[in-house]
């Protein structure tokens, strides 16, 4: 369970990506976050392993308050996952050194129990063949999902994705969203994704966020916040950037694809 | 005399590059630290050694830091036998470290955030987010002026004669002085040291090839 409560965060003057935001989020729900370009999406992530102090309110994971506490956070930071739009591999380390490094220093497994785990999630992700590759020497595609591996080895409760697809050519989005929704579908496990991949919502989501502005202006199941949402704003951004057809929204029908 | 001024020699710098790397790498990492204090020691340490020339703290190590210490003890170091040698090391360490501490601030400088932050969400801490992910990034990364400032010191270590340690640049003058064979020892010493500083260039060449890693993929993650 995730729970901000009356959280505020400001970065320059007129810059507040999190505008006092109350959201909670139950365990095992898969939640996409959309919302324009500056809304507040990626700082709404980033702010629950605390790679962003906020500036009021209260974050609590789990029933642990994220928010004062340092043995809270190290504690709840080895329990939430988070692939970054880069990926951002260990670049001097192998595709199975990235997986087990974690696994081996935080969870104190031997390398050979490390290394049984690793094969089984490159197993997964599909890349058993690339376990030996550098970052440099994988497409964008192997690279996220060597990151979701990577993540997925600590056994995380939450996993956090923003905009996991987004620095990939087309091409190569669907193999990482495949990952994603096995994910999903496999249930138990609480995700945030930061992502514009309707498909994606349409599929697998429990609910979805639309932000903008440090605020979170809809909140509801795929088909309420996607195809009948109730502010303009929303509206526009549905159209205009995700293109859910107009007609689709007035049929009020099953929509896309 | 001269196989003496060899051993000495290679001894410092054995002692002096080991020592420098480390020490120089806790001061890289309190300099780019958070806490500020860390910081502002870091810096001072670094910008007062390296704008003193390396000679002078030779000197200091050898003439003044005795004095500096209750008698007892400055009187003990000043009548041990090998006490020109520690000085040595003290005074080229200080002048190296500084040096290497910023060689490795600018490696740090060309690795992004993000690789702390993907180290921070694996629960990693931040000893082990230094030791296997920051710093044998920076290590890569600035390998060829680290390779090139070893060699610098390895060079430094004949200004250790001035302090009478009984190195080969001082073995050398002694030979001169006692038996006139001056222009055969500096031979000598002249080949001994182009070939060390060359077998020197020869591991940093292997280990960057060793360690090659392709970095456009973090300089590009930076976007
Ligand atoms: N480290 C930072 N320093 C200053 N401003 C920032 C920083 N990170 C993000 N911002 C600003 O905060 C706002 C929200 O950013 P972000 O959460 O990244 O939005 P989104 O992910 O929805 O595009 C943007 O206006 C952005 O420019
Ligand atoms: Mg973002």
């Amino acid at each position: 369970m995730i729970k901000f409560i009356n959280v505020y965060k400001k970065f320059k003057e007129e810059c507040i990506p999190l505008n006092n935001v109350d959201l909670s989020i139950a365990k095992g729900q898969v939640v996409v976050v959309c919302g324009p370009s500056g809304a507040g999406k990626s700082t709404l992530l980033r702010v629950i392993p605390r790679l962003e102090a906020i500036d009021r309110g209260e974050i609590i994971i789990d029933g642990l308050s994220v928010t004062n506490s340092r043995a809270n956070l190290a504690k709840v930071r080895s329990e939430i996952g988070m692939v970054f739009q880069q990926f951002n591999l260990f670049p001097h380390k192998t595709a199975i050194q990235n997986i087990m490094l974690a696994p081996m220093k935080v969870r104190g497994l031997t390398r050979k129990q490390a290394n049984k785990k690793a094969m089984a999630l490159l197993e997964r992700v599909g890349l058993v063949h690339k376990a030996g590759n550098y970052p440099s020497q994988l497409s964008g595609g192997e690279q996220q999902r060597i990151a979701i591996a990577r993540s997925l080895a600590m056994e995380p409760g939450i996993m956090l994705f923003d905009e996991p697809t987004s620095a990939l050519d087309p091409e190569l989005i669907q193999e990482v969203l495949d990952v994603m929704i096995s994910l999903a579908r496999e249930g138990g496990m609480t995700m945030i994704v930061v992502s514009h991949e309707i498909g994606f919502a349409k599929k697998v989501a429990d609910r979805v966020l639309f932000m903008d502005n440090g605020v979170i202006l809809e909140d509801g199941s795929p088909h309420e916040v996607l195809i009948s949402p109730k502010h303009q704003r929303a509206r526009d951004f549905m159209s205009n950037v995700l293109h859910v057809r107009d007609d689709l929204r007035e049929e009020n029908a099953t929509f896309l694809n | 005399m001269m196989v003496t001024g060899v051993k000495l020699t290679l001894l410092l710098l054995v002692t002096t590059t080991l020592i420098s790397f480390f020490v120089g790498t806790v001061l890289a990492v309190m300099r780019v630290s958070s806490v500020k204090a860390l910081r502002i020691l870091g810096t001072l340490y670094v910008e007062i050694c390296r704008n003193i020339p390396g000679l002078f703290w030779l000197l200091f190590f050898y003439f003044v830091f005795p004095e500096l210490l209750p008698s007892e003890w400055g009187k003990a170091l000043n009548t041990y036998e090998h006490y020109p040698v520690v000085a040595g090391i003290l005074g080229l360490t200080v002048d190296n470290s500084s040096y290497v501490s910023d060689i490795l601030r600018s490696g740090k400088l060309a690795i992004p955030d993000s690789q702390k932050e993907a180290a921070i969400t694996l629960g990693l801490k931040p000893v082990q987010q230094w030791l296997y992910v920051m710093l044998p990034q920076m290590y890569r990364a600035v390998l060829p002026p680290l390779g090139t400032r070893m060699i610098h010191n390895f060079k430094n270590t004949s200004l250790c004669m001035a302090i009478t340690a009984t190195e080969l640049t001082w073995a050398t003058q002694q030979i001169e002085s006692l038996t006139f064979r001056g222009i055969e020892a500096t031979t000598i010493a002249t080949v001994f040291y182009i070939i060390v500083s060359a077998l020197m260039v020869a591991v940093v060449l292997g280990l960057e090839k060793y360690l090659k890693i392709d970095m456009t993929s973090i300089t590009k993650s930076k976007a």
